[in-house]
């Protein structure tokens, strides 16, 4: 862990880091947490990080660079170099993570689970035969039939689950190769469009405004380029690009544009694109020694699959312990050790639910399609179940919570706040247009603007629209386009004669138009920048239409009104204007920009507009659920802790009358020190504070606080985060998009990526991708997970309990001699015959109560199987599965002449084959053959038995605690397919195959199929018994024992 | 990462195991206190009470469908097996003439198993019946019990009845007796109404050839239908089953014969491919002379 934070830290942060790592380094040698080994490898391991990190290539002049990778600026590299290069280097994409060879994934299906039982009966039947040649080189090739069944059951089940999987990895692959990138290169002194994989180191590539860059780039001619670097560095503000060397670091230098990233805007013609050279490719760009390290992060073992390994521990403990106890049991009875191993495998075979795995993966494979119609793609089948047990979910901020762009959320005009409607489509308006000041507002916010719809978008909604510009232009050109119709046909009438555009320095951006009507020849100034330099520049102010003088109160509305749209976290813009007299600038006055020419000062202050990132219209809900569902819900962002607080607050992720320590401090005007921390629900952590607490402090954090919000956190903080609430036992959840959040997304029980923001480094180290970047899908997927967990139990009891019934026939068959009452290959019709539907049609069944209401399981209390449901399944309904099955076979045997007290005990005589005149009760005697027709007909009987029972069980195992009238006994359809598939598959085994002697099975009288019903009738009361007993009884002794 | 696995002493699993035993603390012995054991084993009682009850409700049930002189079903029976005696491990007949102990134990089996059939125990307790006719003792609405059963007489089996017989049933001259029997069936009539015998034969060719000469008693291996039908067990106390002894007179030594004697009845089918002994048997023998 260590090691990797360490790497994590050079990578995104650059040398800076190195140093603080340096410091981290001896804090945690001190703690004594290392190994000497581990830090051997760490030193070595920083060795080369910063060799990897001598890329000069910023500090190189164009001619070194032309120099160093052969190549020129104007006509760029020839075909047949680039060639070369790429043979050399490879294409330009990152490797996919190294997954396991599919050769090793299929071997772990073939020796995972049971099948390592499966195998050993397997090889124990061979064994026996082997031993059995040995004596009589004319012995029945019975038990290698067994043998071989017993393999191909494993090979079957083996390769049908790596099916499955095989298939839901596919789903994902297919979707990364969804969006092929071209990029524009000039090669041979031509301008061509190649796929980006094929750039190599050297190539001349041009990028235009919202490109991705398609390889490490070092820009040589480019003006006003600006790139998005947060999925790199987190940093959520565009950075400016340019050709000069301005760092040490090449990760902050601003020559350099990086792999993926996205090119926001490159300034208008005559330039138009930014030229670059690449100087690395595919994995050795830094976005690409991200992606590689990210998956050195460790896969932890999902919830799932624990709970599925504990359960194949019962269910494997129990088989070999009976196993053996019978083994023993039977030498001791001077059974031939030959039988005994015969024995062995008997009591092996029923023990193991051979189907139930293999049932499980179906099961999660469709509540993975069913997720996946609701937009969240599961990567790892297992990780269905997963969101259903998390406890808390460390939210990313922008683009998960947010809509991520920028839009006008409040006016301020006519000393009013207006809300103005922020909801994707911006539909609902509210506020009062009528005001005069309005019309002068939304005037200048049109005029004012430099950004501009990209042509061809006629049909495309406004809110969908691409436009070229910055944020916070879009977001007005969007406002106003929604508030006034065709803004470009009112930028048209109002002609622009001179403009200023925004820069850091004025803090404002001016511009001169003609008015649209032509009886008033006055030019109209329309300005907008800071607030703050916006009012310097005002000697009045507009209310209702009407020009007043500013003065003092009216400043001060104007900041009572900035700090309160500042304060909730909103980026806050002034807007005003001034009609300039006729006779100072007539029609044909010329504006000079440069010299201002022209006021400015003593504007006409209009109004305020303040925007912000609004939250998706569907995340309070869904954190309201999550809440109630027992869910924290973290938020961790790089953004600013006002807007990380304020967006909290407007999603409900700290809750309207929850407080922090800072704002009890504000409330009762004490220093912060002096709060009592208890007091606080909520807290707000930036990344400076964090990284000053021990983790003894983060778990106190973590656990005394229920709402909280880290902003200012950089990459290996969030894996720190993730970390301290894994170790408050929770199932942590991470949603992400960029490269820097895929360490976290990876250390994540469940790491969940955007699927339209995120990067395929973010979705590469993900769990879960969210197809609509919607965090409400998260709540589905937690609704699903919880509902496939409490029918995973339902199925694994269903299919627990009849394996008492299989069990017990060779119990009594050693014990008393019997004769056997049914045979290993009939078990293995009912465990991959008629069980298997059934138990999958239980994935499908509606949950019991609103599992949204209640807390997710405990990791470590709450098992999938846990001793009720197995003593419960053992003792009380497999039991009495296996009297009814044993009330059926011994009707069977008397009816036919053998009454239950002759067949005690006879077992050696009748399976002699040389007994051909077997006496049954009646005096009557049987020859061999007899006996073993009827010895099959008992092995049908037992079977149809159990298959009806099985659908009493399957009916009961509807519930948990509902009685299933509440429940609907039709509710879930595939229930009834299933029970109509075990009748069928039985009529065709016992009708339709009933002349195939190898399969075992006999025409069974039509009545016999009945003398199992009472049982099963008694399996349904007594079940509706326990459960009432349940509902009656809540918590006690009944509940404790008999709730699983 | 973070989270290490805390790999456990020998030490501590054994603490684990003993507080798990019992814990003095909780009180609990084996993860349940005491009163939590007495509830769980008094529900188990109860439980398994109830089940038992239900079960052996259920059996008594199943049981009352069952009659107690014919089975409900036979379809099972529907062509009677053949057996030979003396039963033997591998249904072969292996006799080593010098040896005398290789055949005594045939020899006793033998005289166990005829005891029944000796005349005087049939002339006290069984019918004289007349031959050819089946021995029907029809209810007719009142139970008629016990059923009389025919005589057969040992002295029937001739020079194989074993009476005052030096050569112990030819065993010890090489010359053995095998008894033919065929397995009981309650209420068929075996032959339908047409005599039935006995024939035996060599499996091959070379079988037929060591085989040589032999005798059957009664003559021709007549099987009659006086004994038939059989009304079992609990009502046909005294059935005395029919046999046919085969005389083997000059089986080539050191030899092994297959041998395989069916019945010939209009109602018997010997030729069920699965069940090798379904109105047929097959069996070797053997007479090995020094």
């Amino acid at each position: 862990m260590d090691r990797k934070r360490e790497i994590y830290s050079v990578e995104l942060s650059g040398t800076k880091d190195i140093e603080k790592t340096d410091k981290e380094d001896g804090k945690e040698k001190s703690r004594g947490l290392k190994n000497k080994c581990l830090e051997r490898k760490k030193n070595h391991q920083k060795e080369e990080l910063k060799k990897e990190l001598d890329l000069d290539d910023h500090k190189l002049s164009k001619e070194e660079l032309e120099a160093k990778y052969g190549t020129n600026i104007i006509t760029g590299l020839s075909s047949a170099q680039a060639a070369e290069l790429l043979a050399q280097h490879g294409p330009n994409s990152l490797t996919p993570p190294k997954g396991t060879p599919e050769i090793i994934k299929f071997l772990k299906q073939m020796i995972g689970g049971f099948s390592i039982l499966l195998w050993i009966g397997a090889i124990l039947c061979w064994i026996a035969y082997g031993i059995q040649y040995s004596n009589d080189h004319s012995s029945s090739l019975d038990n290698v039939y067994l043998g071989c069944v017993l393999a191909l059951v494993v090979i079957l089940t083996g390769v049908f689950a790596y099916y499955q999987e095989a298939k839901s990895t596919n789903i994902m692959s297919s979707f990364q190769k969804m969006i092929p990138q071209q990029a524009l290169v000039i090669r041979d002194s031509e301008k061509k469009t190649i796929p980006a994989d094929q750039l190599v180191v050297g190539d001349i590539v041009e990028i235009k405004g919202g490109d991705r860059v398609p390889a490490d780039v070092r820009l040589l001619s480019t003006q006003g380029c600006k790139v998005d670097n947060s999925s790199v560095t987190g940093e959520s503000e565009p950075q400016a690009r340019s050709c000069e060397f301005t760092h040490e670091s090449p990760l902050e230098t601003k020559n350099i544009a990086f792999f993926s990233t996205t090119c926001l805007e490159v300034s208008a013609p005559p330039v138009g694109t930014a030229t670059g050279m690449v100087i690395s490719t595919g994995d050795r760009t830094i976005i690409g020694q991200i992606a590689s390290l990210a998956s050195g992060v460790k896969d932890s073992k999902t919830p799932i699959a624990i709970e599925i390994e504990h359960f194949v521990h019962i269910v494997a403990g129990v088989a070999v312990s009976v196993g053996i106890i019978f083994f023993i049991i039977a030498v001791s009875m001077k059974y031939h050790v030959l039988d005994s191993i015969i024995f062995l495998i008997g009591i092996i075979v029923a023990n193991v639910p051979e189907g139930l795995l293999a049932t499980v993966t179906v099961t999660l494979s469709l509540t993975a399609k069913r997720m996946a119609k609701k937009n969240c793609l599961v990567k790892n089948l297992e990780a269905v179940e997963t969101l259903g047990s998390t406890s808390i979910i460390c939210s990313d901020k922008t683009g998960t919570l947010t809509q991520n762009r920028m839009t006008v959320a409040h006016l301020w005009f006519d000393h009013q706040i207006f809300v103005a409607d922020t909801s994707e489509n911006h539909s609902n308006q509210v506020f009062d247009q009528s005001s005069a000041t309005w019309a002068s507002l939304s005037k200048i916010i049109t005029l004012c603007n430099r950004a501009e719809f990209r042509p061809g978008q006629e049909s495309v909604p406004i809110m969908k629209k691409t436009v070229v510009g910055d944020a916070s232009e879009t977001a007005l050109l969007k406002f106003s386009e929604v508030m006034l119709g065709n803004v470009m046909d009112i930028r048209k009438r109002n002609r622009k004669v001179a403009e200023i555009p925004f820069n850091s320095t004025n803090k404002f951006q001016l511009s001169i138009h003609e008015t649209e009507d032509p009886d008033d020849k006055r030019f109209l100034v329309v300005m907008k920048g800071a607030p703050e330099r916006i009012l310097e520049k005002c000697s009045t102010i507009m209310v209702n239409g009407q020009e007043q003088p500013l003065d003092r109160s009216t400043a001060e509305a104007f900041h009572t009104a900035y700090m309160e749209l500042g304060g909730i976290g909103e980026r806050v813009l002034g807007f005003c204007h001034l009609y300039l007299p006729t006779d100072e600038f007539p029609e044909t006055y010329s504006f000079d920009v440069d010299t201002m020419n022209f006021p400015t000062s003593n504007f006409c202050f209009v109004g305020l507009l303040s925007m912000i990132d609004p939250p998706r219209s569907t995340v309070p809900d869904a954190v309201t659920k999550c809440r109630s569902a027992g869910i924290k819900v973290i938020m961790v962002t790089g953004d600013h802790p006002i807007t990380a607080k304020a967006i909290a607050k407007s999603v409900g992720i700290i809750s309207a009358n929850s407080e922090t320590v800072e704002d009890i401090a504000k409330r009762l005007n004490l220093p912060v020190e002096q709060v009592n921390k208890q007091d606080a629900k909520a807290a707000v952590v930036t990344g400076m504070e964090l990284k000053d607490m021990s983790p003894e402090q983060l778990d106190e954090l973590l656990a005394n606080h229920s709402e909280i919000v880290f902003a200012r956190t950089s990459p290996q903080q969030k894996l720190i985060i993730v970390e301290g609430c894994q170790r408050q036992d929770a199932v942590v959840a991470v949603t992400g998009d960029g490269v820097n959040d895929s360490p976290a997304l990876k250390k994540a029980d469940i790491g969940i990526a955007m699927g339209i923001a995120g990067s395929d480094a973010a979705k590469n180290a993900a769990d879960m991708v969210l197809l609509d970047d919607n965090f409400a899908s998260i709540v589905t997927g937690v609704e699903e997970g919880r509902l496939i967990f409490d029918n995973l139990k339902k199925t694994i009891a269903y299919t627990l309990t009849k394996n008492i019934a299989e069990l017990c026939p060779f119990l009594i068959y050693i014990i008393a001699g019997l004769p056997l009452p049914i045979g290993t290959v009939t078990i293995l019709f009912i465990d991959l015959g008629t069980d298997i539907i059934p138990s999958i049609a239980l994935a499908y069944e509606k949950a019991e109560s609103d599992i949204m209401n209640r807390k997710p399981r405990h990791k470590k209390k709450d098992r999938l199987v846990n001793p009720p449901l197995a003593l419960y399944s053992y003792l009380h309904i497999g039991l009495m599965q296996a009297l009814g099955a044993f009330v059926t076979y011994f009707t069977v045997y008397a009816q036919q002449g053998f009454l239950p007290t002759t067949i005690l005990h006879l077992r050696l005589e009748w399976e002699n084959d040389n007994v051909n005149d077997l006496e049954d009760s009646y005096g009557q005697e049987w020859t061999r053959y007899q006996r073993k027709y009827l010895e099959w007909t008992g092995y049908t009987a037992f079977f149809v038995s159990i298959m009806i029972q099985q659908i009493a069980d399957l009916i009961i195992r509807k519930t948990r605690r509902n009685s299933i009238c509440q429940q609907g006994l039709f509710r879930n359809k595939i229930v009834w397919v299933g029970i109509a598939s075990q009748i069928i598959i039985a009529l065709i085994l016992s009708y339709g195959l009933g002349s195939i002697q190898a399969l075992n099975f006999t025409m069974l009288r039509p009545q016999y199929w009945f003398v199992a019903v009472p049982h099963a009738v008694l399996i349904w009361v007594y079940d509706e018994v326990r459960k009432l007993f349940i509902r009656l009884f809540p918590g006690s002794w009944w509940d404790k024992n008999m709730y699983y | 990462m973070v989270i290490q696995k805390e790999k456990k002493s020998c030490g501590q699993v054994v603490e684990e195991w003993k507080e798990f035993v019992w814990n003095p603390r909780t009180h609990q012995f084996m993860g349940r206190t005491g009163t939590s054991w007495a509830f769980i084993l008094l529900f188990y009682l109860v439980f398994y009470g109830f089940l038992t009850a239900m079960f052996t409700l259920t059996m008594w049930v199943m049981l009352q469908t069952v009659s107690d002189h014919t089975p409900k079903y036979q379809d099972r029976l529907a062509t009677p097996g053949l057996m030979i005696r003396p039963k033997t491990e591998n249904l072969d007949v292996i006799v080593n003439v010098s040896d005398t102990e290789s055949w005594d134990q045939h020899v006793q089996k033998l005289n166990k198993f005829l005891e029944p059939y000796n005349d005087s125990i049939q002339a006290q307790k069984n019918d004289v019946c007349r031959p050819g006719r089946y021995y029907e003792q029809p209810d007719n609405g009142v139970l008629n019990y016990p059923k009389r059963a025919c005589q057969f007489n040992r002295t029937q089996l001739g020079n194989c009845s074993g009476i005052g017989d030096p050569t112990h049933y030819g065993y010890s001259t090489g010359q053995p007796c095998v008894f033919i029997k065929m397995n009981r069936v309650i209420n068929f009539y075996a032959g339908a109404n047409q005599s039935m015998n006995v024939t035996c034969v060599g499996k091959r060719d070379e079988d037929a050839e060591n085989l040589g000469n032999f005798v059957m008693f009664p003559a021709n291996g007549n099987i009659d239908l006086m004994y038939f039908p059989y009304y079992g067990k609990k009502f046909h106390v005294n059935y005395t089953q029919p046999l046919v002894a085969v005389k083997f007179l000059n089986v080539t030594p050191n030899v092994e014969v297959n041998v395989e004697c069916r019945i010939n009845a209009a109602n018997i089918a010997t030729d069920d491919e699965r069940d090798k002994f379904a109105g047929r048997v097959a069996f070797k023998l053997r007479v090995n002379k020094a």
